[in-house]
């Protein structure tokens, strides 16, 4: 009997070697290595130039306009540089001086989506650039030679609203500070790109994510959260740009007991999913030592029956302490915000007819100039279609006239904003200010949503018209009225660079990067880089050869801002002229 | 008929013997089972039906090779092993779980008589191993934050016909970097 059981056993043993034995192991023979290392091209090594880059020296940055040393070009948010070589009566010649481009390899996050919308810094003929998933490049600005690469590991998970990009990095004291997509900010040694320090300052799973360039002021690198089409709460961080050592961290959105907490509901947990991320760099006046940030749209973007109030500090600008994120004063572009208008974009710093101003062109199609030292209101003026409400210019007083409803009201300007965020510029030799426009109104429709945490808290959703179309617009700031306009096939959805040669640039959906008169908004030059362009151009010298470069890569959360461009060819490329 | 009912009980036996220390046996838990809603069933019933180089697709389906928790060293790294199995385009396992933030050590082997290739992802750069026929390597990473993270073998389109692979790192984000609020519900 037992014999005759043996094979039976033995079959059950074979089954347990093939069902459970390991395959074969060999010797450990291979190694591995960086993979942009595999580039004997790449000498991993850039010239020392941050180190006596400052905060003192970034406030007199235009007095070295050989150098884009902070996001905006200076600490005003001006976009303005003093260099002419290339100028209204040459700008037709300018040809293409190099061309950087990396691809993609391999999966990356949020792949339909990935832009490359940032601001290359340059410093003494060096530039540094983030790109999507987390890359940093130092490239020789004159050449285009690559001299080192970093690569954040970016999950594929990671929670985004809407592209995957971040808008540029910050150089000081030799180090180059960038934020990842999963909310993390890095300090790289600005001579190898090696990782210095790296501090977390976001949840992603509360689904927030960070996009913005960080702004070095005095000894901290100031940085803000993106996602509140999550319901998270946003805040604006500061970490030492020596240690990375926490120093402050300042929430947009009151919890109760502290100011402002009367503008959200007394009970429930509004205020704690109420959104006001501030996801686009901030400005600085370094005489009045403030420091201006914008704040994004409460949540749920479109519900404000859960959120009842005026939902300080959503949709505002707040004028803040650099040292501790103190309040002095705040300005709320869009009282109780129902239609995603957010209140990020740029806060220019101008002085004009003896008074210090910001302006600052909202999503909500207004232009406003405030008296920067205590946030009064100057003057409040349209600048294209505007349908939800009206804003009297001189008292600021905001009378609603349409919001979203659960069958849809047509409104104008859509989510996207009149103007998203890509900036705006300022000419101190014109005066004026120029600013896309992206004509593009919808359907917004009220939905009420659940909250939980890490999902989506938008409370309705917007039907985009099939017409849109796109300006690049001038403004006198002291008038608040329009100079000239050009209007171009598209929304316009880059930002606006100002030069002493009276030459703005910009870029179009379509690919085209076009040079305007500033005077009078004539098209005088335009290249066709292959890709649309939704980033911040910007102007340096090497040598005394005046370069402008502009990031090329149509991505981001083009189904919001030019829908009838979500076909359009995406790609990855900084493009950099030059004169022959 | 005594003996004949006698053998089928040893090798019953002799069976359960030999799944007991294996996965299979683990199918039958009571959390496994519960998963088993109609469309993992259907899925699961036609995958034999599809999931082989050139059955109804070309190549095999993501994460075929199965996951594994890297264990943890004394020294405070992660460790696994991989395999490339000869002629099935995929990762053994494909899915490296590790339940927070840190260092992992992957040791891949190669049984495949092709040469194949490990693009990894790691803080400061990816790591890149060529991993040509009957050879091993090992690669050491840093992955801070909780998430998917992909890897896959870079060369010809091996990765879209199976070769794709994901470290999952578990975890929440510092203390210091949460939202000062209550605890909010989650999904």
């Amino acid at each position: 009997m037992r014999m005759q059981s043996l094979p039976a056993v033995l079959l059950a043993c074979s089954a347990l070697f093939t069902a459970c034995g390991r395959p074969t192991e060999y010797p450990i023979t291979q190694q591995p290595q960086p993979f942009s290392s595999m580039n004997e091209d790449m000498p991993g090594v850039a010239p020392p130039v941050t180190e006596t880059v400052t905060s003192e020296r970034i406030a007199r940055a235009r007095s070295e306009p050989q150098n884009w040393l902070t996001y905006y070009g200076d600490y005003s948010g001006q976009r303005y540089s003093t260099l002419n070589q290339v100028n209204t009566t040459n700008v037709a010649s300018l040809r293409p001086a190099w061309i950087f481009q990396t691809g993609v390899i391999g999966l990356v996050a949020n792949p339909a989506t990935y832009s490359f919308e940032a601001a290359p810094i340059v410093v003494d003929g060096v530039m540094f650039v983030s790109g999507w998933d987390g890359y940093v490049w130092a490239l020789d600005a004159a050449k285009g030679k690559l001299l080192w690469t970093y690569r954040h590991a970016i999950p594929l998970d990671v929670p985004m609203c809407c592209g995957n990009v971040n808008r540029g990095v910050a150089v000081a004291q030799g180090k180059v500070f960038v934020v990842t997509q999963n909310g993390h900010i890095v300090a790289l040694d600005a001579k190898t790109g090696k990782q210095i320090w790296q501090q977390v300052f976001a949840d992603v799973r509360a689904a927030e994510s960070a996009t913005l360039a960080p702004l070095v002021v005095k000894n901290l690198v100031i940085v803000g959260s993106s996602g509140a089409e999550y319901g998270v709460r946003g805040h604006i961080d500061a970490f030492n740009l020596e240690d990375g050592r926490r120093v402050w961290r300042r929430y947009n959105v009151p919890k109760p007991g502290e100011p402002g907490f009367d503008s959200w509901p007394a009970t429930g947990q509004a205020w704690a999913r109420g959104g006001g991320t501030a996801w686009i760099t901030g400005t600085y006046d370094p005489e009045l030592d403030l420091l201006y940030w914008g704040t994004g749209n409460p949540s749920p973007d479109f519900d404000g029956s859960v959120r009842a109030g005026n939902n300080l500090y959503t949709s505002s600008v707040v004028a803040l302490d650099p040292d501790d994120g103190s309040l002095r004063w705040h300005y709320q572009w869009t009282p109780h915000d129902v239609w995603d208008y957010d209140g990020v974009n740029e806060n220019i710093l101008l002085d004009k007819d003896g008074r210090k101003l910001l302006t600052h062109f909202d999503k909500n199609g207004y232009l406003f100039v405030l008296d920067r030292t205590n946030g009064a209101l100057v003057s409040a003026n349209k600048f294209g279609r505007v349908t939800w409400g009206e804003i009297d210019s001189r008292t600021g007083t905001v009378t609603v006239q349409k919001t979203p409803t659960p069958a849809g009201t047509h409104i104008c300007p859509g989510p996207a904003g009149l103007k998203e965020w890509p900036h705006a510029a300022y000419s101190p030799r014109t005066g004026l200010l120029y600013t896309p426009v992206v004509e593009l109104c919808g359907t917004f429709k009220l939905k009420p949503s659940k909250f939980e945490e890490g999902m989506p808290y938008w409370g309705g959703d917007v039907d985009l018209d099939k017409e849109h179309w796109g300006h690049v617009k001038a403004f006198d700031p002291s008038t608040g009225r329009e100079v000239w306009s050009w209007r171009g096939q598209h929304p316009i959805v880059a930002s606006i660079l100002a030069t002493a040669g009276d030459v703005i640039f910009t870029g179009e959906p379509n690919g085209n990067f076009n040079a305007f008169d500033a005077r009078n908004g004539t098209l005088l030059w335009q290249f066709n880089t292959g890709s649309g362009i939704h980033s911040n151009p910007v102007t340096y010298s090497v040598q005394g050869k005046q370069y402008v470069a502009v990031p090329t890569g149509w991505g981001g959360w083009v189904e919001g801002y030019s829908p009838e461009m979500y076909g359009a060819p995406r790609g990855n490329s900084l493009v950099v002229f030059a004169l022959p | 008929m005594r003996s004949t009912l006698r053998t089928g009980q040893w090798f019953l036996f002799g069976v359960i013997l030999a799944i007991s220390g294996c996965d299979y046996v683990r199918l039958l838990r009571p959390s496994v089972l519960k998963q088993l809603n109609p469309d993992v069933v259907r899925m699961v019933n036609m995958l034999p039906a599809v999931d082989h180089p050139n059955e109804a697709i070309v190549g095999r389906l993501f994460a075929h090779g199965g996951l594994s928790h890297a264990k943890l060293g004394s020294d405070g790294v992660f460790r696994d092993k991989i395999w490339i199995p000869e002629n099935e385009f995929i990762w053994k396992p494909a899915i490296i779980h590790i339940p927070r933030g840190g260092e992992i050590e992957l040791e891949f082997h190669n049984t495949d008589g092709n040469l194949h290739a490990a693009l990894v992802p790691s803080q400061q750069e990816r790591q890149a191993m060529m991993l040509p026929m009957h050879t091993a390597g090992k690669v050491k990473i840093r992955l801070d934050a909780p998430g998917l993270y992909f890897f896959g073998c870079p060369i010809a389109n091996h990765a879209g016909r199976g070769m794709l692979g994901l470290i999952m790192v578990g975890g929440e984000v510092p203390a210091e970097a949460r939202l000062d609020r209550p605890r909010q519900e989650r999904p």
